[in-house]
């Protein structure tokens, strides 16, 4: 099988030849080849050479068209605080109520910001992996878009206290998301992963998240399944036991699950929607490979013999992981395999 | 009477539920019906943090309703305590320490730091708030000046953990043993204390309080 074929047997539940794996490698990949964050998150070209090379040493099933979590808020005119070696944030918003939000533009993608620097990077992994491995780009969903550009604090207040105001905002960002998203599709990505950390049950109540989020990334997955994408696959950090639920009716197909869920946990919340996890990711910085090794069976375990599981990291692998970690994930799979069959 | 414990009982649950205004209201109805403002303070606003601690610990903790439960808190305190008081009384006994909270250099997220400091403050610590990306040697140059027990340093980044780090290597090169240093922040939560060479990694807001508050005060 391909890694492409891999990785859609699990989406879809039908058995794979090996578990596949798909970790979070982003930064990680540019420190691998020797790039700086800054030169990563600014060169498409740069993107797609330290993924490419990434997925080369460590063997796994997925690449990432993804530079950092700001490109949207940047795009929309947000002022972003840049570090040679650290990933930009965003320094100050770019408008101060929802009035001011609702008179901002949807980006245009070939022009704003850095979208064009991603795009870039797709063109160029569809260029060199074809069909063979999922290109998958990241794209923010529309709760952390609207904290973005007004800031977290002021979003937050507004959703609390002025919840049409806060949907007036979220039907744009949710528009922003659409046409970022599809732009990256149109521009070689098979399928958007949507990445809505502040929609997390960490930082909202679960009752805003089915009210807010949930219709919303519905309407996202169907638009970019009919764009053609083979994969709806939502990123959400933290304990998301209370709205693991809903996904399957949101239309999610692969959900990442991060080690604050324990698998079998997802698994029986999920209601047969694959999952991605849930190794954590700081034990990439502070453990051996055989200690990684030990984990990733540990996970197979858990996940017994449910073909939709995909062994990756819950979240972002570090960017000073050590650089052996990454092999361990593949390495422990086909170990795990063999000692299966003797 | 009745009628009184019933308004106080409302004060807490519209502070639990983050009613600002409603708060505001109930305690003016409270003072105004002669309740005298310490007993406002320790009866309701101390009773809605327990109460909210209580549901961090069952694990139904989430930024939004902190902030908003702080934001109603903080304006009783604001609106109706201070208005009755020439020196607001700290909501709890304060354990007489005083910490020196910043967000760590390489990160500028805030939010997390303000939530820590608005419940601290609360529960009568005296915070030494000092921003965002600040090099290491800043919070220990702070906590000298400040004569502060301990510093709370805040990070969304592991990228930052050289700098989280490099805190305990100043204090110690500084003869400051005795400054206990604890973090928080949801990156880091991953990293246990000796790999940022802290004492203790708060999970949440609350859990930052607990350690703080089961600590001896300190003579630094």
């Amino acid at each position: 099988m391909t890694s492409y074929e891999r990785l859609l047997s699990a989406v879809q539940g039908r058995r794979p030849d090996r578990t596949p794996v798909a970790p979070e490698v982003f930064g990680l990949a540019a420190r691998l080849s020797g790039y700086r964050i800054a030169d990563y998150v600014k060169d498409g070209g740069v993107i797609a050479e330290s993924q490419l090379a990434a997925r080369a040493e460590g063997g796994y099933d997925i690449l990432f068209a993804f530079a950092d979590l700001s490109v949207e808020a940047e795009a929309l005119g947000c002022v972003l605080q840049f570090e040679a070696d650290a990933y930009p944030s965003v320094e100050r918003p770019c408008v101060r109520d929802a009035k001011d939000a609702l008179e901002l533009a949807i980006p245009d993608t070939a022009r704003d910001g850095r979208m064009p620097v991603v795009l870039d990077a797709c063109r160029r992994l569809r260029e060199a992996a074809h069909d063979d491995c999922v290109i998958a780009a990241c794209v923010m969903g529309p709760v952390s878009i609207a904290s973005q550009i007004m800031g977290l604090e002021s979003f937050l207040y507004l959703l609390a206290d002025s919840s049409q105001k806060a949907e007036r905002v979220l039907d744009f960002t949710e528009r922003v998301a659409l046409a970022y998203g599809t732009a990256l599709m149109r521009a070689g990505a098979h399928c958007p992963v949507v990445f809505d950390p502040i929609a997390s049950p960490a930082v909202i109540p679960p009752s805003l998240f089915f009210r807010h989020e949930g219709p919303r990334l519905k309407r996202l997955f169907e638009h970019f399944s009919a764009e053609g994408s083979p994969v709806s696959w939502v990123s959400i950090a933290g304990d998301i036991h209370k709205i693991m639920p809903t996904f399957r009716n949101i239309g999610i197909n692969l959900a990442t699950l991060d080690y604050e869920v324990p698998l079998v946990d997802g698994f029986r919340l999920a209601g047969g929607v694959a999952l991605n996890g849930n190794l954590k990711p700081y034990l990439f910085v502070t453990q051996t490979p055989e200690e990684i090794k030990h984990l990733v069976k540990c996970c197979l375990r858990d996940a017994g013999k449910r073909h939709n599981f995909i062994l990756g990291s819950g979240c972002e692998i570090p960017v000073e992981s050590i650089r052996e970690n990454l092999r361990a994930l593949v390495d422990g799979v086909e170990e795990y395999r063999q000692e299966a069959v003797a | 009477m009745e009628q009184k414990i019933a308004n106080l009982q409302s004060l807490i649950e519209a502070v639990v539920n983050g009613e600002n205004d409603r708060s505001v209201v109930l305690a003016e109805c409270l003072v105004r019906d002669g309740w005298v403002v310490e007993r406002l303070i320790h009866e309701g606003l101390t009773a809605a943090l327990r109460s909210l601690d209580a549901k961090c610990t069952n694990e139904e903790f989430n930024l939004l309703e902190i902030m908003l439960a702080g934001r109603a808190m903080m304006a009783v305190m604001d609106k109706v305590v201070a208005k009755h008081l020439s020196v607001v009384t700290p909501v709890m006994v304060a354990p007489g320490q005083t910490i020196v909270l910043g967000t760590i250099k390489g990160d500028i997220h805030e939010l997390g730091k303000h939530v820590v400091k608005m419940l601290l403050k609360a529960n009568g610590f005296k915070v030494i708030d000092i921003g965002k990306d600040v090099h290491p040697a800043n919070f220990v140059k702070a906590a000298a000046i400040e004569g502060a027990a301990s510093i709370g340093v805040s990070s969304l980044i592991t990228l930052t953990i050289p700098y989280i780090r490099e805190i305990r290597h100043i204090l110690d090169a500084e003869g400051m043993q005795g400054v206990t240093v604890l973090a928080g922040g949801a990156a880091i939560q991953q990293a246990r204390p000796e790999d940022l060479n802290v004492d203790f990694i708060a999970k949440n807001a609350f859990d930052a309080l607990h350690f703080l508050c089961a600590r001896p005060p300190s003579s630094t």
